[in-house]
């Protein structure tokens, strides 16, 4: 599927036909897209489908093998001093010298750029106060992934690259984190972010690109993707071994039966008759009790749809 | 992306992060020192110290008591007093290395004009030890040549002034202080390799790269850090010998200070040439090992190449750190020189090129 970016003056980041392998693997292959000027913009995809490298060409740490990138009107190949100035960094699992405090971490970080914030507003901004003098090493994941943050920040970027932000966190740390990163949105700053969380794009992003083997599947609003590929809805319940899957396949309505924790998926375009004939179902083979739930399918469901594959694989 | 930018911060972390590491501040510090004491206090027994002599004192006048003090101005002896069973004792224990027993009747003899028979002192010394023995032998005979030559009221004819003379035979001291130091420069360098590859692994590198802060800064100020720490090792090891075993520098101090940067810097390229090879912190640890254990056993640090089996000597040859420590020996302390000093400067120069570039070319950053 081709995806064509539409060209915009307000573009932070424009990306068109990049490249990259490594041997005889195809990192990137071939991805375009825009990035606008304070919108939260998702690249999606399992492990090993070309996030990270793509992130890392846009930040100046790898060069690419083909295509143009342009971020903050910069060339990221020809100019990544420039570049590097300007944006903000935080990489998927980097960790920092364990011996240094909060507060020294940032100043230092600080002191790599023309223009840095006073740490002390960083670590006030990322609710760091009580751990200003604690070592990095002593840390909890969470208050780890603030540091990093405000490391991110240190330069006052316009930009902001953010690579597997959540990763690790507890639900409410997840969470926690999620409104810093909408606060920096509303501070008019631009953020790239890579997940693998399917609830985390759809919570947070403006706009998603769902990648895959180094391409760009799918890209739009939430929203819209899903509304592209389900006008059905998905019924679900616990599985029955009397409920087989031919059965469930030749109910009114349904166009796919699939399986998830445990559960029946049936995505359909006819709720109430699918309902009605999973009850008849039901009560002639003595299956009881069925809790049945409606929803509207998620990202993840298109993601499926259209990778033939789970995200967290 | 000036080099300085970044340059004082980012070394005042390098030194916070390695100073907050006891490990790391116990293996180049705390161990090298440890090695100069042990070494010093095992090897240097008999050379420089002086020797506890017991005195056995039967007389018990005035003119013992004198012949006593002309004994105690002799700067080899410790005299210690005891009575004769518990002077053999201890001799025959080894806490004394001789005995002199004074026979009664000693201070009469010595009275002016007294006329007595000649009083006769016992030494007792052990002929297992033929060097102490004899030299024993000889200051306790010139002590009593002295005191009757005063006792007879004759000046001497002869007398010897000793001059100090340094001589290529050093003791086993000043042979171990600049050996020591070349070896803990050698491991403060190869042991840069493992953080440097840890840092690469969590990153730290990779989130680095992603500033503008320049390579040239980063290594440049690891570079600072490392030479820093080679300057403390090089007072706490050269103060330690000079404290405890009397080892003095007698050569050019720039000449050394030089020499120390040179090996620091030198060892820093191949422990950054280590980090070049290895993929991961286990693998950097695992060489530098490698590396570093035949270098500690057959450069010369703890016996002279001269007394290492021949097969195995061209291997010292080959080895860096044969250079610098006798490139230190020579000029700190006065040591026989295994190759002329310029030859072994050469021979540093050239690993620190080498690896230098070898390093350049290979080194992964993330």
């Amino acid at each position: 599927m081709d995806v064509v970016p539409s060209p915009s003056q307000g573009a932070v980041i424009a990306v068109s036909d990049l490249r990259k392998s490594y041997g005889p693997l195809r990192a990137v292959d071939g991805v375009s897209f825009t990035v606008e000027r304070g919108e939260i913009f998702g690249l999606l995809g399992p492990n090993g489908a070309g996030k990270t490298t793509t992130v890392e060409i846009l930040e100046g740490l790898r060069r690419p093998d083909g295509g143009q990138a342009s971020v903050l009107g910069i060339d990221v190949v020809r100019d990544p001093g420039t570049l590097k100035e300007r944006i903000g960094v935080q990489l998927q699992t980097a960790a920092l010298y364990p011996e240094l405090t909060v507060r020294e971490l940032i100043t230092l970080f600080g002191s790599f750029y023309r223009r840095s914030l006073p740490a002390s507003r960083l670590i006030e901004q990322l609710g760091l106060e009580e751990r200003a003098g604690a070592v990095s090493r002593e840390l909890s994941g969470g208050q780890r992934q603030r540091l990093t943050i405000a490391l991110a920040l240190v330069n006052d970027p316009e930009l902001i690259f953010l690579d597997e932000p959540t990763t690790g966190l507890d639900p409410q740390g997840r969470r926690s984190l999620w409104e810093r990163i909408e606060a920096l949105r509303d501070d008019g700053r631009t953020v790239l972010l890579t997940t693998h969380y399917m609830e985390e794009a759809e919570h947070l992003c403006d706009r998603v690109a769902v990648m895959d083997h180094g391409r760009i599947l799918e890209m739009g609003t939430v929203r819209e993707l899903v509304g592209r590929h389900f006008s059905q809805r998905t019924v679900r319940f616990e599985a029955r071994p009397q409920l087989t899957d031919t059965a469930l396949a030749g109910l009114r309505g349904v166009s796919r039966v699939s399986h998830e924790n445990g559960e029946v998926v049936l995505l359909t375009g006819d709720v109430p008759r699918t309902i009605g004939g999973l009850l008849e179902l039901g009560d002639s083979l003595g299956v009881q009790g069925l809790d049945i739930a409606v929803r509207r399918p998620t990202l993840e469901d298109v993601f499926l749809q259209l990778t033939g594959r789970a995200l967290r694989d | 992306m000036s080099l300085l930018r970044g340059l004082g911060p980012m070394t005042v972390a390098n030194i916070k992060s390695f100073s907050r590491n006891r490990e790391a501040m116990f293996w180049t510090l705390a161990f090298p020192v440890i090695f100069v004491v042990l070494f010093g206090a095992i090897f240097s027994g008999g050379g420089g110290g002086p020797s506890a002599i017991a005195w056995v004192d039967h007389d018990g006048t005035p003119g013992s008591a004198q012949l006593r003090a002309g004994f105690a101005q002799v700067p080899l002896f410790e005299l210690r007093d005891a009575d004769e069973a518990t002077a053999r004792r201890q001799m025959a224990e080894g806490e004394v290395e001789a005995v002199i027993v004074v026979p009664a009747g000693v201070g009469q003899g010595m009275r002016p004009g007294g006329g007595g028979p000649p009083a006769t002192l016992s030494l007792y010394t052990d002929p297992s030890r033929p060097t102490t023995s004899q030299m024993l032998n000889q200051v306790v005979e010139q002590v009593v040549g002295a005191v009757n030559q005063r006792l007879s009221g004759v000046p001497p004819a002869l007398t010897v002034e000793v001059r100090p003379l340094q001589t290529q035979s050093i003791s086993n001291a000043a042979y171990f202080v600049p050996s020591i130091l070349a070896m803990a420069l050698m491991q403060l360098g190869l042991f840069a390799a493992i953080p440097l590859v840890a840092q690469r692994e969590k990153l730290i590198l990779k989130r680095l790269a992603a500033t503008p802060l320049s390579r040239a800064t980063l290594v440049t100020s690891n570079v600072l850090m490392r030479l820093l720490i080679a300057a403390v090792q090089t007072v706490l090891i050269v103060g330690v010998g000079a404290v405890l075993f009397g080892v003095a520098i007698v050569g050019n101090l720039l000449v050394v200070v030089g020499l120390i940067a040179l090996g620091a810097v030198t060892f820093l390229a191949i422990g950054y040439l280590i980090a070049s090879w290895s993929r991961n912190e286990e693998a950097a640890t695992g060489v530098t090992s490698v590396v570093q254990f035949p270098m500690m056993f057959l450069s010369g640090i703890f016996f002279p190449i001269a007394l290492m089996p021949e097969w195995l000597q061209p291997v010292a040859a080959f080895l860096p750190l044969t250079y610098l420590a006798d490139a230190l020996r020579q000029t700190m302390v006065g040591g026989a020189a295994y190759v002329p000093l310029h030859v072994g400067v050469l021979v540093l120069v050239g690993w620190l090129v080498a690896s230098s570039l070898i390093t350049a070319r290979y080194f992964r950053w993330h």
